[in-house]
């Protein structure tokens, strides 16, 4: 009911998780066009330099300037994020609305299935599903969105299973709507508001497992490069080069805490007072 | 204590919402000044947004946040209560101040037993003793009205039906006999018959245990009987104040008067003229048969439980067919059994043109997410598919024109609509897809009276001039005796009377119908 404090709370959020989230996103956005240095090229004359005005972010044991590499992984993993989610969407779409909407039979057997992933530890299938299929990121692009289905499935459920008993929709079965026309054009636009921050911690949480994988040698593959990755290799030289370590994983907290951040702000923002 | 005349007194109470932005917005409730005598019961009548709900949410202190209150005080018992210490306040809700809401659907917890539901109040309250516990709401559920308090004791809220529940609700309201119950449209959301004998019971309960009833209300016609005194309110103010009686046959206050003229639906007042029908004629919907029900699956056993027992209707061009009953008796089965939503046995045939349907509750009725423009034109799309632009929109406007609204609603959503708009939007959604008959349950009952009156001529314009059979489900007895030349009693899941409206009802020979006709006439007067 109180909407002052609660949109003042909700613009907070906003505020905080959006510039921690274009420190990530405008990375990724001018390494798509310059970045300083090649981020794939080697000189064994600058390895391990200390940052400076000319490498402010220092160099890596192979020498390639870390601040290139940085944002080619900002890239990277931005890509896998969004690109992992949006499957997983889609997924979920395909499945969760027909599951609340029809019930019964189909329900029970979407579901089984649903269930039957979420039964497994998500990193684990990702790992197995990678593994079998081979190491590149086209692999861990689908086998993230897939583990990550079942979650916007049982959203989009359980909303469907809400909407669908309110008069509108009995009124667009009785008009002789298609049921693919109801649960997308009737039912869908409803769910937004329970979507989108599920959506936007679905992000942070993929940016996770990607930087787990990759740390384990089983997403992105070298010489390219993502903030987990970046971790995995620089693991050895944390001691003479804290550098490698602190920027990649700088990175990688602004990134998921703005993702957080945004996802609370929508949250506070959708639910106050009944919408209205 | 001293004995005060007043039980609450509310004096010069102003309140508003202030914004950041908006610091001094329009009051609320603008300088509210009455007083509720011991013993009263008193009447507070009103269309909806007047102001009646936060009057009274304000004597009991659960203001939503946001409300301030900017003037005035509310005395209870001559103690300040807006000035008093939040947990000596908290303290008195329940044990001085009782009150009972609108929906009882949702006001017990549905995970606890009807006794435990009421045992609550008791613990919170410090009643110690189990025993002492439950023979106090034992006594309390017969004096409600149960004849077995220790069966209903042992249930759960869904196993009750909406007239029960509200019996529990002011069982708990009534146990610690407090000296104030506030009821809040304690009966909108019941048929007429339940109506009648919940009013009869708070009436007791006011005798026996000496309480005093602030009764809230959009309904002037359930005063009749009911209140000694009636406030009426508009706009956050206090505008008429007098006996039952006086407000009802000699209203000073011209908008007293025109609220009265609208919960009266007099047909000459409201320019409704009827359609002649031709019965000779084929009929628009001819169902036979209908036979519908829930499967209940136990373990191993299945049993059907069936609500509908072989019904057949008619209903015949230019008809408004009126459809009556007390609820339970499956008239919202029969209307989604016609309307194809449900499994049923038995043939529903509907002539020539469509149906449309419009529904009782205005709230859920329109998709929250889209604006009327494409409400109109998602309805339109289904019939028309070739249509340009420009076609698309002369159809949509002139929908909108016939339902009482114009160009300006194209672009709102339902959440800026009244529920009288709502409905029409609802009805231009019927209008456009050009139907033979609308079948409209319970259109009325969440509307306040002037809106209902509104809402009424307009499906009777739209009867007259397009030739539109109504099947119109209600239990507003009133209504139907006005409008509807031919009316269907059902009950149990059959229909027990049929037959002309001035017949039926001046004649009733089914028990239903004259059940049906006790109330209405208890209720609203002769």
């Amino acid at each position: 009911m109180n909407k002052n404090s609660v949109s003042a709370r909700s613009k907070r959020f906003y505020i905080i998780g959006l510039i921690l989230l274009s420190v990530v996103v405008i990375a990724f956005l001018v390494s798509l066009f310059w970045t300083p240095y090649d981020p794939y090229t080697t000189d064994a004359a600058s390895k391990l330099l200390p940052p400076s005005a000319a490498h402010p972010f220092g160099t890596d044991n192979f020498g390639r300037d870390v601040l290139s590499r940085v944002m080619c992984a900002a890239k990277f993993t931005v890509f896998i994020s969004v690109a992992g989610v949006s499957i997983a969407l889609i997924l979920g779409t395909v499945t969760g609305l027909p599951a609340g909407y029809f019930g019964g039979l189909t329900d029970r057997f979407i579901m089984f299935i649903n269930n039957s992933i979420m039964c497994f530890p998500g990193i684990l299938l990702a790992l197995v599903a990678v593994a079998v299929f081979g190491a590149s990121m086209f692999n861990v692009v689908w086998a993230l969105g897939l583990v990550f289905a079942p979650t916007y499935a049982r959203v989009y459920r359980s909303g469907t299973i809400e909407i669908k008993e309110y008069d509108y929709i009995t009124h667009a079965r009785v008009m002789g709507i298609r049921p693919g026309r109801i649960m997308i054009m009737h039912i869908l636009p409803n769910l937004v508001p329970q979507l989108l921050p599920a959506t936007v911690i679905g992000l942070a949480n993929m940016t996770l497992f990607e930087s787990g994988m990759s740390y384990l040698g089983l997403g992105v593959q070298p010489p390219d490069a993502s903030f987990g990755k970046m971790l995995a290799e620089s693991q050895a030289y944390i001691r003479v080069a804290p550098w490698l370590v602190i920027f990649p994983s700088m990175m990688l907290v602004f990134y998921i805490l703005g993702l957080y951040f945004v996802s609370e702000g929508m949250r506070v923002s959708f639910t106050k007072g009944g919408g209205s | 204590m001293a004995r005060h005349i007043h039980v609450v007194k509310v004096h010069h109470l102003t309140l508003s919402f202030p914004t950041r932005k908006d610091p001094n917005p329009k009051p609320v409730l603008d300088d509210v000044d009455f007083g509720i005598r011991d013993g009263e019961i008193l009447g507070l009548i009103g269309n909806s947004g007047s102001g009646k709900t936060m009057t009274s949410l304000a004597i009991a202190g659960l203001l939503p946040e946001g409300a301030r209150i900017t003037g005035g005080s509310i005395k209870f018992q001559g103690e300040d209560l807006l000035t008093m210490d939040p947990k000596a306040r908290r303290k008195m809700l329940g044990s001085d101040i009782g009150m009972i809401f609108q929906e009882p659907s949702t006001a017990l917890d549905p995970l606890m037993k009807v006794g435990k539901n009421l045992d609550e109040v008791l613990v919170v309250h410090g009643i110690k003793d189990p025993k002492q516990r439950r023979e106090s709401i034992i006594k309390m559920m017969s004096t409600v009205g149960f004849v077995n308090p220790e069966e209903i004791y042992e249930r759960y809220p869904h196993q009750l039906s909406g007239g029960q529940r509200q019996r529990v609700l002011i069982a708990g309201a009534a146990l610690l006999a407090p000296k104030l119950l506030i009821c809040d449209e304690p009966t909108s959301s019941l048929d007429t018959v339940t109506t009648v004998q919940i009013l009869d019971l708070l009436k007791d309960l006011c005798r026996k245990l000496h309480m005093t009833i602030l009764f809230i209300s959009h309904d002037l016609s359930a005063v009749r009987n009911f209140c000694d005194r009636v406030m009426v309110m508009k706009d956050g103010k206090i505008i008429d104040k007098d006996t039952t009686s006086d407000i009802l046959n000699n209203p000073k206050n011209a908008y007293t008067a025109e609220l009265l003229t609208s919960a009266r639906l007099d047909p000459r007042m409201l320019g409704i003229e009827r359609a002649h029908v031709d019965y000779s004629s084929s009929p628009v919907l001819t169902a036979k048969g209908i036979t519908a029900g829930y499967r209940d699956r136990g373990f191993g056993k299945s049993f059907e439980n069936k609500v509908l027992k072989g019904v057949d209707l008619e209903i015949y061009p230019h008809e408004i067919l009126g459809l009556i009953g007390s609820s339970g008796c499956g008239k919202t089965t029969l209307i989604r059994s016609l309307l194809g939503l449900l499994p049923h046995t038995g043939t529903a045939t509907v002539s020539g043109k469509r149906t449309g349907a419009v529904f009782q509750d205005p709230v859920s009725c329109l998709n929250p997410a889209h604006t009327v423009k494409w409400h109109l034109n998602e309805a339109l799309r289904v019939y028309e598919k070739k249509l340009t632009n420009e076609e698309r929109m002369a159809k949509i406007i002139a929908a909108l024109e016939e339902a009482g609204l114009n160009e300006d609603f194209l672009l709102r959503k339902p959440h800026q609509l009244s529920g009288g708009q709502r409905q029409r939007v609802a009805i231009a959604m019927c209008l456009i897809m050009n139907p033979g008959l609308i079948i409209a349950d319970e259109p009325f009952s969440s509307l306040d009276a002037s809106s209902s009156a509104e809402i009424l001529k307009l499906l009777t314009d739209i009867n007259r001039e397009r030739g539109t059979s109504f099947l119109l489900v209600t239990h507003n007895i009133h209504i139907i005796r006005q409008i509807a030349p031919r009316v269907v009693v059902m009950h149990d899941g059959k229909i027990c009377e049929s037959g002309l409206t001035n017949e039926v009802l001046s004649n009733p020979k089914a028990p239903a119908t004259i059940r049906l006709l006790d109330a209405e006439t208890k209720l609203h007067g002769a």
